[in-house]
């Protein structure tokens, strides 16, 4: 699951993601983060077999969890498959179908906006 | 080119008309070609149609306006903002693809491109045009609104589209390159190219057998024409299986912007570059021979272009390696061992879509070839540079002042003592052999001192952007800006502190800072 976590600047100095881990068993992927002494977020996929306990135990140390059904979304009429975006990805979300056309992989995007910046026709949007 | 005409285009004409002409996509044709071979393929297609969707900077329409009352002989105009050039008589303008807008808000985001898209959608267009005056224009001032189809006449006229091949992209330097090859990731990181490859219209017919000036082509969905060879067209270039290797021909299209539509041009910006154009063109090539054939029958893998490092911006960019468009359709190549992902640039997509549109305006008799009224030159064309009469000051020319450095391991307080002593505000760090390690600047130092530190390779920045004796100065002078610093370390070969150049010593030098650049 992909979610963005956040964090009070209360329990920033706690080592509540390093517990989960040792914990449960789950794969922890940080995919972008911004953690200031003043708190922060993080956006991250969680996965595994103890995937939902973990993230009780996260919620209940005072962890914020926001899972995000979306990440990015390429706007169809604007799109001429044009393809610039697609060597910029830094995780190969972006790929070229048989028939030429550009589709971004929601599941692999991790909205770092790269892509939505170096678009000629500025039709890709990131939802946050 | 000896082979003997197998059939003429009044005779395919008449096939089209009859309903019975053979019409295939180059990618088929390419398909029926390995099959077969180029005598059956010539006897049995009759018309193979190409396509390509790119990013078309040279291009641009004529619009004329019609007359106001009073009168006004416009010689500045502005539609939405993006001015057109109007030193034609009194109402006619030119509206180039690649003109930003005068509005530095919108700037690269709405440019020429944008404007001649909007017309084509049915948009109103603002229009303001400044004047000076005269007994039979009196106006001096009009801002009205127009639309595409109260205008006299709105004729695109494209001086440079359809490169016969180009030139494949990369960047050898360590940060990322914004360039009319969209955006360059540092260390060879990733790879852009602009041709359709076997689609691609010119390298279908690669010595102008059957293109050539008054060719009927399908321009941004409707009929264009070829207005003779476009700017910059060259011939006499490296070519393998006949086709040119790098850019060499080029055409000059003309058509009716009130008849085009919409899904077949767009607008865009190449980020940090400028506005462009994306123009559909599919030109008809008539198989009149086995020669035709064999050349309509290319293969992506056949189709040759050289990888250039666009991470040094001199006229002669250097030649990192070759490939071919079957390679660079898989999404990546290999470059230095390293697997680097492809983008295509042009929409390969509707380079299909187009070349299969314009078989079906074939098939259905709706579109008739024409025999050019000239084939385009097939040799003796070279690009001849712009000599500079005085040419590039090299950074190595300048007269710079004696260097001072300081050392890795100095104390802050000798370091403040030499900016101080030597009225200064960077000194290069350097270790014993005079080579680069740093820089440090007058606030490095107040920033140190605030903070208590003391040893200056704590404080020195170790990333460096220098400046090399054998560049130009005007590079330098973009680099100074780019990165909005006050000066940077002039190094040899060896990275060996020659020297140090500040902003004041080139704009001293170069005035005012160029940002010119070229165009696809």
């Amino acid at each position: 699951m992909k979610a963005w976590l956040r964090f009070l600047p209360s329990i920033i100095g706690k080592a509540i993601i390093s517990e989960a881990i040792k914990k449960y068993d789950i794969e922890f992927n940080i995919l972008r983060a911004h953690i200031t002494p003043r708190g922060g977020k993080m956006l991250v996929d969680i996965s595994g077999p103890e995937e939902r306990e973990s993230i009780k135990f996260i919620e209940e140390r005072g962890i914020e969890v926001k899972p995000i059904i979306k990440v990015v979304k390429k706007d169809k009429d604007k799109c001429i498959d044009c393809g610039a975006c697609i060597s910029l990805c830094p995780v190969k979300a972006i790929n070229m179908e048989e028939d030429f056309t550009v589709e971004i992989d929601d599941q692999v995007c991790i909205g770092c906006g790269f892509c939505t910046k170096s678009c000629p026709t500025k039709s890709i949007m990131l939802f946050e | 080119m000896g082979c003997d005409i197998l059939k003429t285009i009044e005779e395919i004409n008449q096939k089209i008309k009859d309903g019975d002409a053979v019409v295939v996509t180059a990618s088929e044709m390419t398909e029926i070609v390995a099959e077969y071979g180029p005598r059956e393929a010539a006897r049995e297609v009759d018309v193979v149609t190409t396509g390509t969707f790119g990013a078309m900077c040279s291009s641009g329409a004529f619009l004329n306006f019609g007359h106001s009352d009073p009168p006004i002989k416009m010689s500045k105009t502005y539609l939405n903002g993006v001015e057109a050039y109007s030193g034609l008589a009194a109402v006619d303008a030119y509206i180039g693809a690649a003109q930003p807008n005068k509005d530095p808000e919108l700037g690269l985001d709405y440019g020429g491109a944008h404007v001649i898209e909007d017309l084509i959608k049915g948009e109103e267009i603002n229009l303001v045009a400044e004047a000076y005056g005269t007994d039979c224009y009196p106006l001096k001032h009009v801002e009205t609104l127009i639309t595409l189809d109260k205008l006299n006449q709105a004729i695109m006229l494209n001086p440079r589209n359809c490169y016969q091949n180009y030139a494949v992209a990369v960047n050898s330097t360590d940060e990322t390159l914004y360039t009319y090859m969209g955006t360059l990731l540092p260390n060879y990181g990733n790879v852009t190219y602009s041709s359709a490859g076997e689609l691609s219209p010119l390298i279908n017919d690669p010595y102008f057998q059957t293109i050539g000036f008054g060719t009927r082509v399908f321009l941004c969905g409707t009929e264009g024409y070829i207005v003779g060879e476009g700017t910059q067209h060259s011939t006499d270039v490296e070519r393998r299986h006949g086709v040119p290797t790098t850019s060499a021909g080029t055409l000059m299209l003309k058509g009716d912007m009130k008849k085009m539509k919409p899904e077949f041009l767009k607008a865009a910006t190449m980020p940090k570059y400028g506005p462009t154009l994306y123009v559909g063109v599919g030109i008809p090539i008539p198989v009149l021979n086995e020669d035709v054939a064999a050349s309509t029958g290319i293969s992506d893998e056949d189709i040759i272009c050289k990888v250039v490092d666009y991470g040094v911006p001199r006229r002669e960019r250097p030649i990192v390696k070759e490939t071919n468009y079957r390679e660079l359709k898989t999404g990546k190549i290999e470059i230095n061992g390293m697997e680097v992902p492809t983008s295509p640039l042009s929409s390969l997509k509707r380079a299909r879509i187009i070349a299969e549109e314009l078989k079906k305006l074939i098939e259905k008799g709706e579109f008739l070839l024409t025999s050019p009224v000239y084939r385009l030159p097939s040799r003796g064309y070279t690009l001849n540079p712009l000599e500079i009469r005085k040419p590039s000051m090299m950074v190595r020319e300048l007269e710079s002042k004696p260097v001072i450095v300081t050392h890795p391991d100095d104390d802050i307080k000798d370091v403040a003592r030499k900016l101080v002593d030597n009225n200064i505000n960077h000194i290069p760090v350097v270790d014993k052999k005079g080579v680069l390690k740093g820089i440090v600047t007058s606030w490095d130092v107040a920033d140190a001192v605030a903070k208590g530190k003391t040893r200056l390779r704590d404080v020195m920045t170790k990333k460096v952007i220098i400046a090399r004796e054998d560049e130009p100065v005007e590079v330098v002078a973009r680099r100074i800006d780019k990165y909005n610093i006050s000066g940077l370390p002039i190094v040899d070969s060896d990275n060996r502190v020659k020297g140090i150049i500040t902003a004041e010593d080139i704009s001293r030098l170069v005035g005012k800072i160029d940002k010119g650049g070229e165009s696809i």
